[in-house]
């Protein structure tokens, strides 16, 4: 997918309509405001581009905006409507640099704020990408917290807790999102958000109140960049999340060039979240089930537009399937010491002949991918090898995944979302298995 | 001829009977303090485990916010049950302390003009330094094995499974020279025969990735001559599928081209 610049895609913001002033210029006394937004440390440019968005998506009301104090006074250009605050006292946490996802500083920064504000109804907390966030999309994350349903909000309506954006990727892109956090989330936590761990957010306070909780542990430990899970936590409390679309808005993406480094960080995270709070995903809950699903095209009659499609499917198979196809199976020549002490026979046996296939057909079935998964949190949990050792040797099986995942949305690549989904089903399908697992691993091992 | 036979192996085994009544009181007090401290070890392992299951000691440390040393301790702790690691530990401090009392009452029970219990117990502290390092050099062994086997498949090496046999036996044998050193076995020996084979498998390593990698050296060098000579212009190579995309300037908002087409983040 060609790369968009999401700020050009959006059109330009109108000017805010004036708010009314008084004599001595200062904006008239008006109501305590009702939403505070959370920046992290930004470039001067960065800066000024964000709060533009952000008076064009708020004209009419006065907002909080909390900026760290390592912004440059030249950045700090007066808004009619934005007052610009320093996030805490001494001593308190405060945002830094901005890391590429939001973690456990940013919510106990912004959770100080919240409590010395208690006319607040939604915060807004923002990370590295805040610039690319049209006011249209910064004016519907707030919305939904404020008022979810409209104006008219039905009696009995549950409020909105967390709201986060949803990304429109293409199929090369956010694949250990579309491999292991989204289907872990909608299976275990019965959430069918499509990024659990955000760059971006819009939270309620009672919501920013709990992620501070969580944050503060993380904090303790000297932690400050810690991963938190939000949508678990809000699955948790009751607290319902939505997704709104944000067309345009490209991933953030990691500082760590070392792809071993980072995939073991955020899926040690992401196992250790679902370790804790094993008791609550062990309770029956219902799944969200398959959706409506796009269904690949029927081969064409004409000889040569299916000869295209091999063509289209073997260059891709040449230039990016091909080694990943390589890794996994140099990993099943040499690893089966360490998968035999995670796995049960039949998922080796699986992978053995997925081993066996030619690239053109190379296609890990979703049931054995989900279960592999799951036996890999189990042994996270069990402790059953040394847990960077773990999570290294599950390098080699996501590539397969990532290789069957590309080789199937090849030929089409609105087929991508299928394979997500059904993916994802599939991870659903096979929660009783990790459930038995977890119970009884004795049972079960290998 | 026959008496003096008679009467010598009479003597012996007076002797050897004599040796063994001096000798049997030992082990049997060692015995009866090691079966002794272990009672008392799993008597208070339980009563402990009782109190603190019954004042909920597991569920008050983790629910203690803020806290960093509980939390470490509960992910440390066997079944993640900090309870269960204070048991185990009270029953294994009283055993040894049973194997100490053992020993002290073993050394009492010799007379004092016998020369074993001046030899055999520091023989016997040297046996067991000698297996303690041979145990952590076994665990060491298995876990550099490990690492360099993963970070090698990682990283695409095909002789990653011979490189992290080389890391073991390099770690064992390291391991067994020490070993034996503390044993005094060998004396020079050892060493010199150490150094041999430690020197041995170092050089077979170096040549056979040095040989094995020719290639791999030879293409590196022709790529950067070539990229060299033709100012640039020329294809950069394959990202390895691992290969995560980057930014310019990290701190600048402003994104850059990615340098590989996968994201896998």
């Amino acid at each position: 997918m060609p790369p968009v610049d999401p700020i050009a895609a959006i059109p330009e913001p109108e000017p805010p309509p004036s708010v009314a002033e008084d004599a001595t210029g200062s904006i008239s006394a008006r109501a305590p405001a009702t939403l505070l937004v959370a920046l992290p440390v930004l470039a001067p440019d960065a800066l000024q581009s964000t709060l533009t968005h952000l008076a064009a998506a708020f004209p009419d009301e006065s907002l909080l905006v909390a900026t760290p104090d390592s912004t440059p006074d030249a950045a700090r250009q007066p808004l009619p409507n934005l007052r610009l605050l320093p996030y805490a006292a001494e001593g308190q946490p405060a945002r830094g640099e901005a890391p590429w996802v939001l973690t456990a500083e940013d919510y106990a920064a912004t959770a100080a704020l919240v409590a010395a504000n208690p006319a607040l109804q939604c915060i807004l907390l923002l990370g590295e990408t805040a610039p690319a966030l049209g006011p249209a999309l910064l004016r519907s994350l707030a919305d939904c917290i404020r008022s979810p349903h409209g104006l008219r909000t039905p009696p009995g309506a549950q409020a909105i807790d967390l709201a986060v954006p949803r990304l429109q990727l293409g199929p090369g892109e956010g694949l250990v999102n579309a491999a292991l956090l989204y289907p872990f989330t909608r299976a275990l936590f019965a959430a069918n958000i499509r990024f659990p761990l955000p760059a971006n957010a819009a939270l309620s306070p009672r919501m920013a109140q709990r992620l501070a909780l969580a944050a503060e542990r993380q904090l303790a430990l000297r932690q400050p960049r810690a991963l938190l899970w939000p949508v678990a936590d809000a699955a948790i409390a009751g607290y319902a999340v939505r997704e709104l679309d944000a067309p345009g808005l490209l991933p953030p993406v990691p500082h760590e060039n070392d792809f071993n480094a980072l995939f073991a960080a955020i899926l040690g995270s992401l196992f250790a979240d679902i370790d804790v709070r094993a008791g609550y995903w062990q309770r029956a809950r219902n799944p969200i089930g398959p959706a409506t699903l796009p269904t690949p095209s029927p081969l064409n009659a004409d000889p040569q537009a299916n000869a295209e499609l091999d063509s289209k499917i073997a260059g891709a198979v040449g230039s990016e399937i091909a080694p990943m196809i390589e890794s996994f199976r140099l990993a099943n020549d040499n690893l089966q010491e360490l998968w035999a002490l995670v796995l049960p026979p039949q998922s080796r046996l699986a992978l053995k002949r997925l081993a066996a296939l030619p690239a053109a057909t190379f296609d890990m079935p979703h049931s054995v991918w989900a279960r592999i998964a799951y036996d890999f949190a189990l042994a996270y949990h069990l402790r059953t090898l040394n847990r960077g050792h773990l999570l290294g040797a599950m390098v080699p099986l996501y590539l397969a995944w990532a290789a069957s995942h590309l080789r199937a949305s090849a030929a089409e690549p609105t087929l991508s979302a299928a394979h997500i989904a059904a993916t994802a089903a599939a991870f659903e399908q096979e929660r009783p298995y990790l459930v038995s697992r977890w119970r009884w691993p004795d049972r079960f091992n290998p | 001829m026959g008496q003096q036979i008679e009467t010598a192996l009479r003597q012996s085994i007076q002797r050897i009977v004599l040796v063994l009544v001096h000798f049997l009181p030992g082990i049997l007090a060692f015995l009866l303090a090691v079966v002794l401290f272990a009672l008392v070890g799993w008597l208070c392992a339980a009563l402990l485990g009782r109190l603190l299951t019954a004042v909920g000691f597991d569920r008050r440390l983790a629910e203690r916010p803020g806290a960093g040393a509980p939390a470490l301790l509960a992910d440390w702790s066997p079944a993640n049950s900090p309870t269960l690691l204070a048991t185990r530990a009270v029953f294994w401090l009283c055993l040894l302390v049973g194997v100490v009392v053992g020993i002290s009452a073993f050394d009492a029970s010799y007379s004092a003009d016998t020369q074993y219990s001046a030899l055999l117990l520091p023989y016997v502290a040297h046996i067991t330094g000698a297996v303690l390092i041979l145990i952590a050099g076994t665990l060491v062994a298995r876990f550099l094995a490990r690492s360099v086997l993963i970070g090698a498949v990682n990283a695409q090496l095909h002789y990653a499974r011979f490189l992290s046999l080389g890391i073991k036996w390099l770690v064992l044998v390291l391991t067994t020279a020490m070993a034996l050193d503390h044993l005094q076995i060998g004396g020079s020996i050892v060493s010199v025969a150490f150094g041999i084979l430690f020197g041995g498998i170092v050089l077979t390593l170096s040549l056979a990735i040095g040989l094995g990698s020719r290639d791999l050296v030879s293409r590196s060098i022709e790529r950067s001559f070539d990229f060299n000579k033709t100012d640039g212009k020329t294809d950069a190579p394959a990202p390895r599928p691992t290969e995560v995309t980057t930014m310019v300037e990290p701190d600048s908002a402003a994104r850059s081209e990615p340098v590989a087409s996968l994201r896998h983040f």
